[in-house]
């Protein structure tokens, strides 16, 4: 009986260290994952390490524990050596984490559970939202202490995430804006110079029927839209001289200027397009990436989308490497319909930030970090990557490596924040006519329920280029459901 | 009661393991999202109490009211046609002689519940796309040239898509189950019922649909636990024009909580989910006397 008893005891001794034992190698399985898994397990044993060895380094800046999205290594040998690169620039320590996937999930489970970093990557939104709940340090007076800061990025930046008065975050890199790609090779084709075409309503119009009437694709539509995220719809918006998002009225409450009377003319040309199947109807589900795919020389589905003046330089660079002339596929750029008065409106990427959460540790290590992003250095690494591995300097001159071409000048920041920044290799084809139209962008104001603002002007929309409703009822409910749902306030 | 345990304490102690395990790991969490749910929660940093406020925004909530609604329609009428069709799907396998078509049909109507949305959602998102399959079907009995019907934009198909693909996805799965019951019944009585001249049709009817009722309410308590849990799929599926229709309880909380940070509102609908699913549970469990049959 006793012997039974000692067993039993023995068991379940047994069990409880094995279950202490399975909550204790999550460790054990992150750093053998950081043998052969993401980018993100490589960059955590590489902070592990750094952690190690901080207590020796702390005088030397101590340690700078990063929560990234987008920026570094696209792989775990290049995530080291983008660790080192920062190091080598910074004299930190610096810790990297990358999660492979669900990135605002990953970051709300880590500050919520109290984990610590210097630095958070967050979208312009995320960052108001973290700033509104007291979780960013305030480093205004960092910021203007800073030389580097204040000098090497234009103010108009800073103004744009000031909230208060009050600055919380650095730039991950420059948000360019959004412009009109257009397939030249069938603007050729039909006979058009793309330089000649009358920014109206009418004009574009009478370019699709020319590009569907030379058009060898199947199911090929001129002009394509992802109605469903009511992305980015600015540049046809500004025939009506109205911006997209939200705006405040002069009595400081929030509106939606493309939901008012002012917009139906905008709206009726979006049916027209529909009606005479100039637009592809997949713009009602279709997402951006949908987008690109049809925009880009491999489908050529579509002859007109709105996109980032990076993705001209994209999709035209992806031709070159498949092999294609400009003969065969050129994509370039315009800035969309003219305004009443004669100007054009574009969209530009809300910020891209890296804030410094309430809890950070190491706040001026943080701050040398922003500093090392805002200069021509800095901006090479997270343009073009690192020397030796994404590419080589002979004589002055810069040339990627077989990686290099691969990782098409992004890690992190194809245009990185330092406003006099020189890209080393040059712009992909097309890219520096697009950001060329960068006077005519200005942000959307940053609203904490984006999300639904995307979603009721969509279905709004989708609706009224449908049919479904009338284009006066259609913005009549758009507005009454932005209202109800706490987007706007008149 | 404590002489037992005494008596005993040596298998209790095995089971503490277990219980801690269980604290840790699923009450610890639900008792902080219970509390979550009573305070306006910072991320960072203390969190104020404001009672059952965050309870009422939600009740009070179209947007939630409708995502309900969304909730319970989409996911009974996924449950009742995956029922039905794993049900046939199992009788039909079991009417199939030579073993190696029957395990191929099985394999391959079981193949759709082990990929996840992401996968099988871009598989039907494709194929009812204005060039997907179906729309190609249709092109090919038009007169003429017509627009192609944007399945996936209309709302009054959304809610028969999601029930269909959700159905098609699962069916399998319940078809196992099914078949698994189905070939353990005792053969004596379809021989005594063949001996007295039923037809192969009175057979299925009289005693093998009776004979895995036990079956059936399993499956059918198991599926009322999971009414509420269906993200990924509206997640990957749905979009603007169709979410009236069936953006569901999860995604509104997922909307709310991960992306607009209103981690109180969050996980005060999180919490009457919780309930909501309780008390389905135990409503589909006393109208099934689901307790009596394994008393």
């Amino acid at each position: 009986m006793k012997r039974r008893k000692c067993l039993s005891v023995l068991a379940a001794a047994v069990l409880s260290v094995g279950m202490l034992a399975g909550c204790g190698g999550n460790g054990a399985a992150e750093n053998s994952a950081a043998d052969g898994g993401t980018a993100d397990s490589a960059a955590t044993a590489e902070g592990s390490q750094a952690v190690t060895e901080n207590a020796a380094g702390e005088e030397a800046g101590g340690t700078v524990k990063m929560l990234v999205g987008v920026t570094g290594g696209k792989d775990d040998e290049e995530m080291r050596l983008f660790v080192d690169e920062m190091e080598k620039a910074t004299g930190l320590q610096i810790e990297i984490e990358k999660p492979a996937s669900d990135y605002d999930q990953v970051m709300m489970q880590k500050l919520s559970g109290g984990e610590v970093y210097d630095l958070i990557y967050v979208s312009a939104g995320q960052y108001m939202n973290l700033a509104e709940q007291e979780a960013l340090t305030d480093i205004t007076d960092d910021v203007h202490a800073s030389d580097i800061l204040t000098n090497n990025i234009d103010q108009q930046e800073w103004d744009d995430i000031t909230i208060d008065g009050k600055i919380y975050a650095g730039f991950n890199k420059k948000e360019v804006h959004r412009v009109v790609a257009l397939n030249n090779t069938l603007l050729k084709k039909a006979g058009i110079d793309y330089k000649t075409i009358e920014p109206t309503m009418d004009g574009y119009y009478e370019v699709f029927q020319k590009m569907r009437q030379v058009s060898d694709t199947e199911d090929f539509y001129p002009f394509d839209v992802v109605l469903s995220e009511a992305w980015d719809l600015q540049p046809w918006m500004a025939a009506a001289g109205l911006k997209t998002g939200v705006l405040l009225n002069e009595d400081g409450k929030k509106y939606v200027p493309i939901s008012t009377d002012e917009a139906a003319p905008v709206w009726e040309w979006f049916k027209k397009l529909y009606d005479d199947g100039l637009m592809d109807p997949s713009s009602f589900v279709d997402k951006t990436s949908d987008m690109r795919e049809k925009m880009g020389a491999s489908t050529q589905k579509t002859g007109c989308s709105v996109d980032w003046a990076a993705w001209v330089g994209l999709h035209n660079a992806n031709a070159e490497s498949a092999g294609l002339t400009a003969e065969d596929y050129e994509v370039v750029s315009l800035p969309g319909l003219q305004t009443p008065d004669g100007k054009y409106m574009l969209g530009k990427g809300g910020a891209s930030l890296f804030a410094v959460p309430a809890n950070a540790q190491n706040v001026e290590g943080a701050i040398r970090v922003l500093e090392y992003f805002a200069t021509q250095e800095g901006g090479e690494l997270l343009s073009v990557g690192i020397e030796g591995y994404d590419y080589v300097v002979e004589d002055g001159v810069y040339t990627h490596t077989e990686i290099g071409a691969a990782h098409g000048n992004d890690h992190g920041a194809p245009v990185p924040i330092y406003k006099d920044f020189v890209a080393p290799m040059g712009y992909n084809t097309g890219m520096e006519e697009a950001l060329g139209y960068g006077e005519y962008a200005s942000i959307e104001m940053t609203i904490p329920n984006e999300a639904d603002y995307k979603e009721i002007v969509g279905k709004w929309a989708i609706k009224m280029v449908k049919g479904e409703t009338s284009i006066e009822d259609g913005l009549a409910g758009m507005r009454q459901e932005l209202l109800e749902r706490g987007v706007t306030e008149v | 009661m404590y002489k037992k345990i005494k008596r005993y304490r040596g298998i209790y102690l095995m089971l503490v393991p277990v219980v801690l395990y269980f604290l840790i790991f699923s009450y610890y969490p639900l008792l902080l999202g219970v509390v979550n749910s009573l305070q306006k929660v910072k991320l960072l940093g203390g969190s104020t109490f404001v009672g059952l406020k965050n309870y009422q925004e939600v009740f009070n909530s179209a947007v939630y009211q409708r995502a309900l609604r969304n909730t319970l329609v989409v996911g009974t009428g996924t449950f009742l046609l995956q029922f039905v069709w794993g049900l046939m799907i199992a009788l039909l396998l079991n009417e199939v002689k030579n073993k190696l078509a029957r395990s191929f049909i099985q394999t391959v109507t079981y193949i759709p519940y082990l990929l996840s949305w992401a996968v099988v959602g871009g598989i039907w998102i494709t194929i009812f796309s204005p060039t997907g399959m179906i729309n190609g079907i249709l092109k090919l009995f038009a007169d003429g040239p017509s627009q192609p019907v944007v399945f996936l934009s209309e709302p009054s198909y959304a809610r028969a898509i999601m029930i269909f693909t959700g159905a098609w996805k699962g069916a399998g799965y319940f078809a196992a189950l099914f078949l698994a019951a189905i070939v353990s019944l005792d053969e004596s009585f379809y021989e005594s019922a063949q001996i007295d001249g039923a037809t192969r049709w009175q057979q299925i009817v009289r005693i093998t649909l009776p004979q895995i009722v036990p079956t059936m309410k399993v499956v059918t308590v198991l599926s009322a636990m999971s009414l509420l849990r269906n993200f990924d799929q509206i997640f990957v599926m749905g979009n603007a024009s169709i979410n009236d229709r069936v953006q569901n309880l999860l995604v509104r909380i997922y909307n709310d909580g991960i992306l607009e940070f209103n981690v109180g509102t969050a996980t005060a609908a999180a919490t009457m989910v919780l309930m909501i699913t309780m008390v389905i549970s135990f409503g589909v469990r006393k109208l099934l006397r689901y307790d009596e049959a394994y008393d």
